[in-house]
């Protein structure tokens, strides 16, 4: 984070010596500021100074790796606490839960539906990232490695354990997978430290309160170990809150980057109802939680979820895009009549909920449009006579045998010259806005037209 | 060093606005903080969860939730089973059988339901409109009229027909009046500066910024939630100092995972009551979370859920 | 950012009438002034009762409590030479709508002015002055210094020191315009707040003018990073301006009745 003049200033010696060659030392913070002057040009700063200098140009959040090769994932890095100002960058990851303390048969079937959640959406592959394997206090130490060996041949780990030995035996068997090691507390952090380094794993850190995390960060950190997540589930689920606004608020808002860490949200351990865990996991992904732990990620979950995330961190000045092609709704065919609109995916999403609402075959083409919305699309020059004809004609009419093209109405004006540029087809044009596509879809084929 | 816990204290706040009558009568809105920031500051009252019903009765309700319903036989009917289920702030009357591209339903017969529905309970009333604009001047300005002293909210009050809506509602009977602008942060604004210029009280006067599910479009309903408060409470922007209800319902239930049979469905969607309440369930709390006031919604599980967890919040 | 801050300059002794209203405790025309301002969307009002040598202490108490009692606590610069006047004013004054502004300090004989500030937990105007006027931005940004030196020293938060670079006539120092933009650009760059006496730039220009001047200098302030100016709110031109740019900066939200807020 860049510092204004004013914080330079304030570390400055104050003398004006003007050895520096400017006249003030204000003056002097001004071009460090601005970047057109470096700080060592002045001969008189502290060591003090310089030290503070530095930490605070450094990123007010560190980005945190997990998972190893193809399984890794980044965590943290954000420098904004609104999508407005700035595109997130990492974005939540869900961890499914198992524990040491179901029956082998139980994490056996825990552990086959992880897998069973993996789709795409808008280009992006919807998948639970992560296993959460909770160590039930005083389970055999073998017995755990054995389970996180199974988890982590699934995905990555976040071994949820706090006992020395416990941890250790797990990370002996899988720390080439690169698991968090979320363990550390006030009581054991030294300890877990050593394992967490030693093994080359991210280090979670919990705390009874807020304060006590903070405490806890900076003993971690004395220590050297800044490769870490914090671990902010508290007792109730407005504690919880709390420190996952407070953890990110601290690091983003006010500089203070003991706070600038990747953050964990054990929504499992806060409620046990599938309904009330769907609505944390909706909060925590809203406000702040870079991993967040359910019980068992189902569609019912995954849907809204993977929907609202991927809302949430896409770059606010990108429109989102579907791929241009034919999409089939509801059960159409190659003999099912054409309707095209653009590749923006909130136009695209629109109509063909209409579509799907008409119960009426059709295929939906989308061409290449920039990903604006028809309006803008055919002012930019994106949505034209041309580019519908050439996309038909190289891509749709050695697929489809129907010649009947529906086009939005707000382009009607490119009717006349589509059916010059595509001799055979006939050119029909929809209502202006998608809710009317239903009902005009429906006296198309009630009249025969389709 | 330890912990400097900064607060982030604003000193505007959201203004406060009360809707109905008696001992059931709700307020929302009178916080300085960001939603559920209790650590921050006052979190005036918290959130408030509606349900909604519709002049469509039970037939016009998904099936999952038409069971929870059975029985009911008239308006009144399912006016007090909807307000008899946990977590229920308010109730929320939907008229969309009187868009003139749908049914169509007069205005004399959308009203007798109005009336029916309001004599049928005592918790806060609130009335959403045809999702016609021209429909909704007449339709909603006689809505106020009926339910003088009712101290209900009458939604849907657009850029169109805010003077007709106003004018009865925010003045003549003294309602509530929601303004709406489809996540166009300048037209909510807009529509509170011309509605005030109107001669309705900015006590008087709710936002319903947008709305959309999760996944669709919700980008933009979010960041409008987020720049309305940055502007209330950060730049102390009295224009947006309203209180924002969203209709979450009426959108969450129209998308496919809500809809789709399970035999329809991709493999292993499951049962559709689950995804809709989860899709409900999900919406309405990224709305919450973000800066709205209250939700409506129709699932009862939906409305016992969220309400649980707010009271959990705050 | 925060919108920009007008401290509407109308109630002040140099106009004769105000002058006859403070010496008799008169409130008519002082709040006739004050609601003016208001109505046109100044946030502080400037309360200047001139040196006020012998009675100001009970002038300053009595203005502030009539502005305040009459205008919901509105915010107010107390401007005298008389320090004891500022400090019997900030005794009575209600901090509800914003602290009370000390006008003004300077780096030479009015430093005072910062301590007093700094005692009171008051905003401070601090002239980029010292004795006479700055030749250049090296001396403006010297006296910047020592002003911002001495309130941090004092415990004062930089925020609340407004550094003013003085804004010169145009006829008569027309070459030196671009350098007062230049050293609002150098404060603002610090993160530091600014404000000034904007309208001296058209001083001696006639009467239809100076409003054209006025607005364009403003406009040129601000997106030099000027946060504030001593001006007159109810001229028209420029109070659109100001509001103009306020949108521009994304200082305030845009709606389309913008200009009636």
């Amino acid at each position: 984070m860049a510092l204004s003049g004013i914080q330079i200033f304030k570390l400055t010696p104050k003398k004006n010596c003007k050895e520096c060659g400017l006249p003030t030392c204000m003056a002097f913070s001004m071009k460090v500021a601005s970047g057109a002057k470096d700080i060592s040009e002045c001969p008189h700063m502290s060591e003090d100074a310089l030290a503070q200098l530095s930490e605070a140009t450094a990123p007010p959040m560190k980005t945190i790796k997990v998972g190893a090769g193809e399984s890794e994932h980044s965590l943290g890095g954000e420098t904004v606490l609104y999508r407005h100002e700035k595109t997130f960058v990492s974005k939540t990851l869900y961890a499914a839960k198992i524990c040491s303390c179901m029956d082998d048969a139980e994490i056996d079937a825990a552990l086959a539906a992880v897998p069973v959640v993996d789709y795409e959406r808008i280009g992006e592959r919807m998948y639970t990232e992560m296993i959460y394997v909770n160590e039930k206090p005083g389970t055999d130490p073998a017995k755990y490695a054995e389970i996180a060996k199974k988890a982590a041949a699934v995905r990555p780990v976040i071994l949820g354990c706090k006992e020395e030995a416990a941890a250790k035996a797990a990370l002996d068997a899988i720390a080439d997978t690169k698991p968090v090691l979320n363990g550390a507390d006030a009581s054991n952090y030294e300890a877990m430290s050593k394992l967490a380094a030693d093994a080359g794993v991210v280090l979670g850190v919990s705390g009874a309160s807020v304060e006590e995390l903070y405490d806890t960060v900076a003993a971690l950190e004395k220590l050297g170990n800044k490769n870490l997540i914090l671990d902010v589930t508290m007792d109730s689920i407005k504690a919880t809150f709390e420190a996952a606004v407070l953890v990110r608020r601290t690091a983003l808002k006010d500089g203070d980057r003991t706070f600038g860490y990747p953050s964990i949200v054990n929504v499992a351990a806060l409620a046990d109802d599938a309904v009330m865990q769907q609505a944390l996991v909706s909060l925590f992904t809203v406000k702040y939680g870079s991993i967040v732990v359910i019980d068992k990620m189902d569609y019912a979950t995954a849907l809204p979820l993977y929907g609202l995330r991927q809302n949430l961190f896409t770059d606010p000045q990108k429109p989102m895009k579907v791929q241009p092609g034919i999409y089939p709704i509801n059960g159409a065919d190659e003999n099912s009549v054409c309707i095209t609109t653009v590749d923006f995916a909130l136009t695209y999403f629109l109509v063909s909920g209409e579509l799907e609402r008409s119960g009426v075959p059709c295929n939906l083409l989308i061409s290449d449009a920039g990903g604006l919305s028809v309006l803008t699309a055919w002012a930019a020059g994106k949505l034209s006579s041309t580019s519908i004809a050439n996309f038909i004609a190289s891509e749709v009419e050695g697929k489809v045998k129907n010649r009947t093209l529906i086009i939005p109405g707000k382009v009607a004006v490119l009717k006349g010259d589509l059916e010059s540029k595509l001799p055979g087809w006939k050119i029909v044009i929809a209502p202006l806005e998608a809710v009317q596509l239903v009902k005009f879809l429906k006296d198309l084929q009630a009249s025969g037209e389709i | 060093m330890p912990f400097n816990r900064k607060l982030q204290k604003f000193s505007a706040s959201i203004n406060e606005v009360e809707i109905g009558t008696g001992d059931k009568a709700v307020k929302i809105g009178g916080q300085n903080v960001l939603p559920f920031y209790s650590f921050d500051g006052n979190i005036g009252n918290g959130a408030k969860v509606g349900i909604e019903i519709s002049d469509l009765g039970v037939e016009g309700m998904p099936a999952c939730i038409q069971a929870c319903y059975e029985g009911c036989t008239s308006f009144a009917d399912i006016a007090k089973k909807a307000a008899s289920f946990e977590g229920v702030d308010f109730l929320a009357l939907s008229l969309e059988g009187g868009d003139p591209n749908g049914l169509n339903k007069p205005t004399d017969e959308l009203i007798a339901i109005v009336k029916e529905v309001a004599d049928a309970t005592d918790l806060p009333l609130v009335v959403e409109g045809a999702k016609n604009a021209e429909k909704d001047s007449e339709l909603l300005a006689k809505v106020a009229e009926v339910l003088a002293g009712k101290n209900v909210l009458v939604m849907s009050a657009k850029e169109e027909n805010y003077k007709a809506i106003g004018a009865s509602a925010g003045l003549a009977y003294g309602q509530k009046v929601g303004a709406e602008s489809a996540v166009d942060i300048n037209l909510a604004k807009q529509l509170n500066v011309v509605m005030t210029q109107l001669g309705v009280n900015a006590n008087s006067i709710v936002m319903n910024t947008g709305s959309a599910s999760v996944g669709y479009g919700f980008d933009y309903t979010l960041s409008t939630f987020d720049r309305v408060r940055a502007a209330a409470l950060g730049q102390d922007d009295k224009m947006l100092q309203m209180p924002i209800v969203t209709p979450v319902a009426s959108e969450t239930w129209g998308v496919k995972e809500s809809t789709a049979a399970e035999a329809d469905a991709p493999e292993g969607w499951g049962p559709v009551e689950a995804r809709g309440i989860s899709m409900e369930v999900q919406t309405a709390v990224a709305c919450l979370a973000s800066g709205s006031d209250a939700v409506i919604l129709a699932h009862p599980v939906s409305v016992s859920t969220v309400a649980k967890l707010v009271k959990e919040l705050v | 950012m925060a919108k920009f801050i007008v401290i509407g300059e109308r109630i002040s002794a140099t106009a004769p009438s105000i002058n006859k209203a403070l010496a008799e405790r008169d409130p008519e025309p002082i709040l006739k002034r004050a609601k003016q301002q208001l109505d046109a969307g100044a946030t502080y009002l400037d309360l200047n009762i001139g040196p006020a040598e012998s009675d100001g202490e009970e002038i300053m108490k009595w203005g502030v409590e009539l502005l305040q009692s009459n205008f919901d606590n509105v915010p107010i610069a107390l401007d005298t030479a008389n320090m004891k006047a500022i400090e019997a004013g900030i005794a009575v004054y209600n901090r509800a709508k914003g602290k009370p502004i000390v006008n003004s300090a300077d780096a030479a004989g009015r430093i005072g002015y910062v301590d007093l500030a700094a005692a009171n937990d008051a905003i401070v105007i601090a002239l980029c002055n010292g004795e006479g006027i700055a030749a250049n931005n090296d001396e403006r940004m010297m006296y910047c210094q020592t002003l911002l030196e001495r309130g941090l020293m004092a415990g004062m938060s930089e925020q609340d020191l407004w550094f003013d670079p003085l804004f010169l006539v145009t006829k008569g120092m027309q070459d030196k315009q671009m350098e007062i933009l230049e050293c609002i650009e150098m404060i603002s760059q610090m993160g530091l707040n600014s404000t000034g006496g904007l309208s001296n730039n058209s001083n001696g220009m006639p009467k239809h003018i100076r409003p054209i001047m006025d607005a364009t200098m403003v406009a040129m302030a601000m997106t030099k990073g000027l946060t504030s100016a001593i001006v007159n709110p109810n001229d028209l031109r420029l109070m659109e301006t100001i509001k103009s740019v306020d949108v521009i900066k994304n200082n305030t939200l845009y709606a389309d009745s913008y200009l009636e807020l």
